[in-house]
């Protein structure tokens, strides 16, 4: 839904406004935020953007890394190539062609704040779902006690904070 | 030994089942629309909106619609090209085209092209539209690697299909629950409603042979797709395949 929600919203614009594409024809380019562990792939074809997965692992012509405050600045018109010389973001390919999408990414009426919250809502809601499963299949690997296994949970949580938790500590 | 392939669950000449799946919707074909309101309980009006969704379709866009039936997916394609734009929605089976055109005249649509064609044998050009679509379709061909193939070729380049099919379902609880009402509840409800039991049966059945997800995505992309991805709904009961010729 995510994707789909950006990809409605960039052809909307698109077509509201009757803009060219034909710089970025048949071009992908990929914004890659590491926070949220999220990658968006932008194909350009038939005068329209796609927003895919590219499980294909088709070659990007442009692939963008950045933090997840620089993902939100671009949508609010923040320059590619500032954000680059300010070492906020990595860009490898042309600038130019990342900026010409990041400018209808910025033009687009998109709540990214509102989706990125929804999104890290869901991998918070995975992690969760992903603990409980592992806590329940230690169970039956240990003395069958689930409020053993939460313990030692929590214990290793403790000793070994998981990627995410680091992140937050970082921020 | 004749070449065979399942018609729901019985084995049957690959030769015949196009004959016999042309029995059940001629069978069905009058009453579609209303037992596709019973057995999903109306959520086949959702699925089919986030197809629409999905379309990227824009105004001046010629859609083909396959295996169209009914028309509920040509009249929200014909509202979005707008009167620059061409649909046709095209069936196998003349019963169902009729039903179509019937109902497109109830809901004022009259500008959509109908063709009775098989999916196998597109009767179109190379690259001649800008999406493709097949709703609850695909796994009454025959042969569906070739109509696969056919799609790809009339889709223009950046062209999107999209499949939006009954898949299978990822939880195994909802799994149960939903292997004893289509097994039991669906054929009853179309004795109960079309007086026709064994086209109901049959429906259950043909769902339980379609490819699953990621079966399916393999073969669009062997097709030619370059992108193929596919979405999920109603906890797999429906997934929804959408690919696009790069």
């Amino acid at each position: 839904m995510f994707r789909l929600t950006i990809e409605k919203s960039l052809n909307h614009l698109i077509n509201a406004n009757n803009i060219d594409l034909t710089h970025i024809d048949n071009k992908i380019v990929s914004f890659r935020v590491d926070e949220i562990d999220l990658t968006l792939f932008f194909l350009c074809l038939n005068s329209r953007i796609f927003v895919i997965d590219n499980q294909q692992n088709k070659k990007v012509d442009v692939s963008v890394t950045l933090s997840k405050a620089s993902f939100l600045a671009i949508f609010k018109g923040a320059s590619l190539e500032e954000l680059v010389e300010n070492e906020e973001i990595e860009i490898n390919g042309s600038v130019n062609t990342a900026q010409q999408l990041a400018n209808l990414l910025s033009s687009s009426s998109i709540d990214i704040e509102e989706l990125i919250s929804q999104y890290a809502g869901d991998i918070v809601a995975h992690q969760i779902g992903q603990a409980f499963r592992q806590i329940k299949k230690a169970s039956v690997g240990n003395d069958g006690s689930i409020i053993n296994t939460i313990k030692d949970e929590i214990t290793t949580a403790l000793i070994a904070p998981s990627r995410s938790k680091i992140f937050k500590g970082r921020a | 030994m004749a070449k065979t392939t399942h018609f729901g669950y019985k084995e049957v000449d690959v030769e015949k089942k196009q004959g016999l799946v042309k029995g059940v919707f001629d069978s069905v074909a009058g009453k579609y629309d209303l037992m596709n309101d019973v057995m999903s309980m109306g959520t086949h009006r959702l699925w089919k909106n986030y197809t629409i969704s999905s379309s990227n379709v824009k105004e001046g866009d010629h859609v083909l619609d396959i295996a169209g039936g009914t028309g509920d997916l040509a009249i929200k394609f014909r509202k979005k090209v707008g009167p620059e734009g061409k649909v046709i929605l095209s069936d196998i089976n003349g019963s169902m085209l009729l039903e179509g055109r019937k109902n497109l005249l109830n809901h004022g649509v009259i500008d959509v092209d109908f063709v009775q064609a098989n999916a196998e044998s597109l009767p179109f050009e190379d690259n001649t539209f800008d999406c493709v679509s097949i709703a609850f379709g695909l796994r009454n061909v025959t042969h569906k690697d070739a109509a696969l193939k056919q799609m790809h070729r009339v889709l223009k380049k950046g062209g999107t299909l999209l499949i939006l099919e009954f898949s299978k379902v990822e939880n195994k609880t909802l799994e149960k629950i939903y292997d004893l009402y289509s097994f039991n509840l669906i054929p009853k409800f179309g004795e109960f409603f079309a007086n026709d039991e064994d086209s109901y049966q049959y429906l259950a059945e043909s769902i339980r042979k379609h490819p699953d997800q990621e079966t399916l995505k393999n073969m669009v992309l062997d097709a030619g797709f370059e992108f193929c991805e596919y979405h999920n709904l109603t906890g797999g009961i429906v997934a929804l395949h959408k690919a696009i010729k790069a």
